[in-house]
């Protein structure tokens, strides 16, 4: 419920000559943690679970790795498949032998012993998959971020929404995740001028509609897209995933976002560790973190395609230098970049930049058409 | 022949003597008349002038045969055997007194004036000035060679309002013996027969010296003076004889003239903030509502006013106490040593004692500071018989928040008001009435959708009655409601309103019965509350919100207590008591049963109960002992030992660092048992010269069933808390110690404080388990504790003073590591409680003037300049991280991070 975060602005009112400055306190532990996260849907695709270790918080979060690990999957009707390594921490499911079932419970096993000094076994809780509706409407509204003024255009931003509305599946507990796909071209003509770039989302979504009378969700946001990024230059396209989770895991996912995403006032929670459904066998008290998921899973896509006003000139400030058509640019491909080449007009010259992005597109996505991109401009239902 | 000549001169000065004291031969023919006729005739006859008290003389009647007669003779013959004593002095005054005999030497009396000279107040040596060569005799002179010791008992009330003051130390420095006049003013000192010399101190009032002759046992009732001026400004009182006499170790009081010179935020004399400054007691930060006393959690003191407990003491968080200091007499903390007549929570009992309204006369105060304004009205109905008073405070500080240019802040609003009233009614000497309220209301709108609302109410009816001048009662009646909502308009779909309430009722019988040597308190109360835990609405039509209401609770405490203070010898007492709580839980109402073998949870639900309303489903309780010892170990110096369990029913669910808004009072139940705690105090108190005074305490408590929560719970609206609650136990000891000076124009306090509180959780399952159920430090624990109090009485007119606190910063919990898990980045924390935040320090300056004293004028106003935490040290009160991007990134937040200047303006009529 939103009751806590209504609560803590209030008390922000009356802090009239507080202030906030910024402070990194000394730590002297600094532990390694096995993580273990991953989610085993209904779909017919591998399934992947990634084993790494927590980094200690003064240094930046690199991902590490865990490899040689034994993981295998049972359920409860007593079946073991075992996953395999597939490099980088990452273990899978092989889906020609593997499909998750609605109405099933399932177990992950891991044993670390032979990667980890520290190894042991792990075991979570079992996790039933319960079905999931499907995303009833995923759309999008412009929004005003800032009027027209005599100097500037208007800015806009848009924000993504989706409605899922109860069929019968009883889903009271909704986790989403997306990947956002979109295609930029530079002002320039170079080789590598169209790219497509992918981003994940980064923050936990969820929601509750137990004590709705209806598990109908309307206008969620999804995300939020600002005028700051060049995201609806061109074409824009979100996949939202959408899945069914247990009370358990809304629970956890719901403490984790209330710890890290919601501090900052007098009235903060005490933030401890969140259990989550993995433990160690050999030493109960041995913390693990991360989350082992089972759900069925529906998704959508949508593309955004309409102008939005005030959107950023990412590029406008590329242009470094101009030089004549010919002669050696020291550097070149180095540090510096031609991204206008007018050896043949009147009078020529070359424009220079010492940004690799102005120059090529491929710093920030792809060449690679993604497989799922249409061609046809697909409007909004 | 040198005979002779000797013998005329004495006699011519015999005669000369005789002269001197007037030609008092009366001529009498007059047949039986009463008294009043007697002293007319005289009077007219003789030239010179009666003083006496009609009710004295009421029964003497005079008839005497025709004839000549001296007036002292008739007036000795008269008098016989009566306590009636005559003193004609040289203007022809005949002064006719009850109960002692004037032997001055006639000096004449001086002008009694509103306002006198400090440097009579300021000269320690003032004390004797009352004691003089007054003699009062106590009882029948004829007993005066009796064997045995015997008594002196009386009323002692202030002269100006006529109400009893209670805790006023009556101290024999002989015989070092001494006592305390009780909460309706009454004292009782057994003495030897003889000479005696009386004093009677209390902070706030001038001391009284008063010689007996003590021949049997009597009474004397004594009036005190208030100090004209507040001279005693240190807040904490520690009146030289009161430490010695109290038998309970860790019992503080404090007098309400004193606090309001003290600095605070926004100029507000705050009780709390005074309470703040005895060693034991902390806040957890500014900010907070609250306070721990000896690492005990904010819920766990009693905070009474008019009798009745108050459930939400502060008002705009914390930044403001909740009781109006002008209601205020006085307050007492007992932070170890609870006397038996109090029970229900751990750590403390701070009783707030309200003053009654002026029995003379009308009079007033308004005040105005930046952020509130405040009235209050008192005066007597019936002149000496029936009075009422009438406070009440509120805020504007809207214009403020409106200076703001956060668009959510300059649409916000925050206000509070509060009222407090009492009517007291004196049936007759042995009987008073009185009836009492507050009412407080706190709003907050935020951003103009959503709003926090809370509000208390308090309302008592307490009769005294005296039975005789050994036993007095009391019989209180109260219900004090607590209740907040909280309401949000926006997403309309989901427009709720969300609320708590928590009701108590209460009826208290209490008898106080001196007997010789002992002084006995017994009585019994009982208590029914009733607790909504939360209810949660639609707000309008177009919601879609399901109503959810969460059973309400409801529950009996009942206590019988009685205690016995027996002085044993003088130089060693004994108070030693017992009560006998218990607890009963009533339906209506569902329990769900769990799986013993696993930790309750959703999973492991097993079954379900159900309770009829009414029907008793659970009890606790058990004894409470409260014992003390007091030793004295010279005159300057005692020692006390005490030892107190007490139990605690009703808890303040909250897993934030301090009270938050949101927090909700929950009943022990099925599932959460009471808690129980045993303290064992020592202290060792000593005067020294010049006025200084030393205390060293010393405790060591431990506490079981403590209520703590799995990581990240929320509390709000959770029907099923049974889940997330842990069960932990808590130890805490400390030392404290006191040094300071209270007379004179420079006074002074230093208090230091060594402190810890650790609490360890007792569950099996990994889920109940903190820190692999090792003992770690609670939210309060701050090992240091320094406060410096200093105060100048420059004049009668300008008063400064300065305060200093540091503190050991308090536990918390920080980020270890970061891990991905998908594409969020997640923070996993240390164990709770390992590492510290910075350490506090404050100083804050006030300076206090007082416009026109003349006391013709109608109304007296006064200013008070004030600068809060002039350092501008920028105390973190919480460090907290934020995930930015892919780094995370940490941040102090401090509350009152500059120095606060504020002024206020305030005025008596």
């Amino acid at each position: 419920m939103r009751i806590l975060k209504l609560i803590l602005y209030p008390g922000l009112l009356l802090i009239l000559s507080g202030c906030v400055t910024k402070f990194m306190p000394e730590i002297d532990e600094s532990r390694e943690l096995l993580v273990v996260e991953g989610i085993i849907t209904d779909q017919n695709e591998t399934n992947t679970i990634r084993l790494t270790k927590s980094s200690p918080l003064d240094r930046k979060n690199t991902i590490k790795p865990v490899l040689k690990c034994i993981v295998n999957l049972s359920d409860d009707l007593g079946n073991t498949w075992l996953l395999k390594e597939k490099g980088n921490g990452y273990y899978v499911t092989d889906s020609t032998v593997f499909r998750g079932v609605l109405g099933r419970s399932y177990t992950l096993r891991v044993d670390t012993r032979n990667s980890l000094p520290n190894g042991y076994n792990y075991e979570s809780d079992p996790v039933e998959m319960k079905p999931v509706p499907e995303i009833d409407r995923l759309y999008y509204e412009r929004v005003l971020i800032a009027a027209e003024t005599d100097e500037a255009p208007a800015k806009e931003g848009c924000e993504v929404l989706l409605d899922t509305r109860d069929s019968g599946e009883g889903c009271s507990y909704f986790r989403w995740d997306y990947t956002e796909t979109w295609e930029i071209s530079l002002p320039y003509d170079v080789t590598n001028k169209i790219c497509w770039v992918t981003n994940n989302s980064s923050q936990i979504l969820l929601k509750n509609t137990s004590h709705l009378s209806q598990n109908n969700i309307s206008a969620y946001p999804v995300t939020f897209i600002s005028n700051e990024t060049d995201r609806l230059e061109n074409r824009y396209s979100i996949f939202v995933r959408q899945y069914s989770i247990s009370e358990q895991e809304y629970s956890y996912w719901s403490r984790m976002q209330t710890m890290s995403e919601q501090t900052g006032t007098l009235y903060d929670v005490m933030p401890s560790s969140v259990q989550g459904n993995m433990n160690c066998i050999e030493d109960p008290s041995e913390k693990v973190l991360g989350f082992f998921s089972v759900s069925a899973k529906k998704t959508k896509r949508i593309y955004v395609d309409e102008l939005f006003s005030g959107l950023p000139a990412l590029y406008k400030d590329c242009a470094v230098d101009t030089v004549g058509p010919t002669g050696k640019i020291p550097n070149l491909g180095v540090s510096l970049w031609i991204i206008i080449d007018g050896s043949y007009e009147i009078p020529p010259y070359r424009v220079l930049t010492d940004k690799k992005g102005c120059a090529d597109c491929t710093v920030r996505g792809t060449t690679k058409k993604p497989a799922f991109w249409e061609s046809e401009y697909k409007h909004q239902e | 022949m040198r005979k002779i000549l000797l013998l005329s001169i004495f006699l011519c000065f015999q005669w000369l003597f005789a002269s001197a004291q007037g030609d008092l031969r009366l001529k009498w023919d007059s047949p039986e008349t009463d008294f009043r006729e007697f002293a007319a005739k005289a009077e007219q006859q003789l030239n010179i002038r009666f003083y006496y008290k009609e009710e004295w003389i009421s029964d003497v009647k005079v008839s005497l045969q025709p004839g000549y007669y001296s007036l002292q003779s008739v007036l000795d013959m008269l008098f016989a055997g009566k306590s009636l004593h005559y003193y004609i002095d040289d203007e022809r005054n005949v002064i006719l007194t009850l109960n002692f005999g004037i032997k001055t030497t006639g000096a004449p009396a001086g002008d009694e004036t509103a306002y006198m000279p400090p440097s009579q107040y300021a000269d320690e040596n003032s004390s004797d000035d009352d004691s003089g060569n007054l003699y009062y005799d106590i009882g029948n002179a004829a007993e005066k060679d009796k064997a045995g010791d015997v008594t002196v008992s009386g009323y002692i009330t202030d002269r100006d309002t006529h109400q009893p003051v209670s805790g006023v130390t009556v101290f024999v420095a002989k015989n070092s013996a001494g006592t305390i006049s009780n909460e309706h003013g009454y004292y009782k000192i057994t003495l030897p027969r003889g000479t005696h010399l009386l004093q009677y101190t209390f902070i706030g009032m001038k001391e009284k010296q008063v010689n007996i002759n003590l021949f049997s046992s009597g009474e004397l009732n004594i009036e005190m003076n208030s100090m004209l001026i507040p001279i005693k400004e240190t807040v904490i009182s520690a009146e030289k004889n009161v430490m010695f006499q109290r038998f309970e170790v860790g019992m503080e009081k404090i007098n309400v003239s004193n606090f309001k010179l003290l600095p605070s935020p926004m100029g507000e004399a705050d009780i709390f903030k005074n309470v703040l400054l005895i060693p034991g007691v902390q806040s957890v930060g500014e900010g907070s509502a609250g306070f721990n006393v000896r690492g005990g959690s904010a819920d766990q003191n009693l905070i009474l006013l008019y009798g009745s407990p108050v459930y939400n003491a502060s008002h705009l968080f914390g930044f403001f106490s909740s009781v109006n200091s002008e209601v205020i007499k006085d307050v007492t903390l007992y932070k170890g040593g609870i006397p038996a007549r109090y029970g229900g929570r751990i750590s403390s009992v701070l009783d707030i004692g309200t003053r009654d309204g002026n029995r003379q006369e009308f009079a007033g105060k308004a005040g105005i500071s930046p952020i509130t304004t405040q009235l209050m009205v008192e005066g007597p109905v019936i002149k000496d018989k029936l009075t009422y008073m009438l406070a009440g405070r509120s805020t504007y500080s809207n214009w403020m928040l409106h200076m703001f240019d956060n668009s959510s802040l300059k649409n916000s609003s925050a206000s509070f008001y509060d009222l407090n009233g009492k009517v007291v009614l004196d049936i007759d000497k042995n009987n008073k009435l009185d009836l009492s309220f507050y009412n407080s209301h706190d709003a907050f709108r935020f951003n103009s959708d959503t709003l926090y609302a809370y509000d208390n109410n308090i309302v008592a009816l307490r009769w005294r009655h005296f039975f005789s001048n050994s036993l007095f009662s009391q019989i209180t009646f109260n219900n004090s409601n607590y209740r907040y909502n909280i309401s949000s308009t926006d997403p309309a779909e989901e427009a709720f309103m969300m609320s708590h309430r928590i009701n108590s009722t209460s009826a208290k019988a209490d008898f106080n019965w001196f007997m010789g040597r002992h002084e006995l308190n017994f009585g019994s109360d009982l208590i029914r509350y009733s607790v909504l835990p939360g209810k949660y609405m639609p707000e309008n039509d177009s919601s879609l919100v399901v109503p959810q209401i969460i059973d309400d609770e409801h529950a009996y405490e009942a206590g019988i207590y009685v205690d016995d203070k027996f002085i044993v010898t003088e130089y060693f007492s004994v108070n030693a008591g017992a009560r006998m709580s218990s607890y009963l839980v009533t339906g209506p109402g569902n329990i769900l049963i769990y799986d013993p073998d696993q930790a309750r949870s959703i999973l492991s639900v097993m079954d379900t109960l159900s309770y009829s309303k009414g029907r008793i489903y659970k009890t606790y309780g058990g004894p409470e002992l409260r014992f003390s010892l007091n030793f004295r170990l010279s005159a300057k110096s005692s020692l006390k030992l005490n030892y107190n369990r007490t139990r605690q029913y009703i808890h303040l669910l909250s897993n934030s660092t301090s009270i938050s808004p949101s927090d909700t009072w929950k009943l022990s139940d099925y599932y959460l048992k009471p808690q129980t705690g045993d303290q064992y105090a020592a202290g060792f108190y000593k005067s020294l010269p010049k006025g200084i005074e030393a205390s060293a305490e010393i405790y060591y408590k431990s506490i079981r069933n403590i209520v703590d929560y799995k990581g990240g719970t929320k509390l709000v609206m959770n029907s099923s808390i049974e889940r997330d609650l842990i069960d932990a136990e808590g130890k805490a000891y400390g030392f404290e110690l006191m040094l300071k000076k209270q007379e004179g124009t420079y006074n002074w306090s230093i208090g230091y404080t060594y402190s810890r509180t650790l609490l360890r959780t007792t569950g099996k399952n990994s889920e109940e388990i903190i820190n692999r159920g090792e003992w770690f430090p609670a939210n309060f624990d701050k090992p240091h504790d320094l406060t410096v109090t200093f105060n100048y009485l420059y004049s009668r007119r300008l008063s400064f003073s300065a305060n200093y606190v540091y503190n050991t910063g308090r536990p918390i919990t920080y980020p270890v590591a970061s891990y991905s898990v998908g594409n969020f980045m997640l923070i996993h924390y240390s164990d709770r409680n390992r590492y510290r935040l910075p350490d506090y320090s404050r100083l804050d300056l006030s300076l206090r003037y007082n416009g026109n004293l003349r006391s013709k004028r109608i109304a007296h106003p006064s200013w008070t300049f004030s600068v809060y935490n002039i350092l501008g040290r920028e105390n973190v009160y919480s460090v907290y991280f934020r995930k930015e991007g892919n780094v995370v990134n940490g941040y102090k937040l401090s509350v009152f991070a500059k120095a606060i200047p504020s002024v206020t303006y305030s005025f008596d009529f």
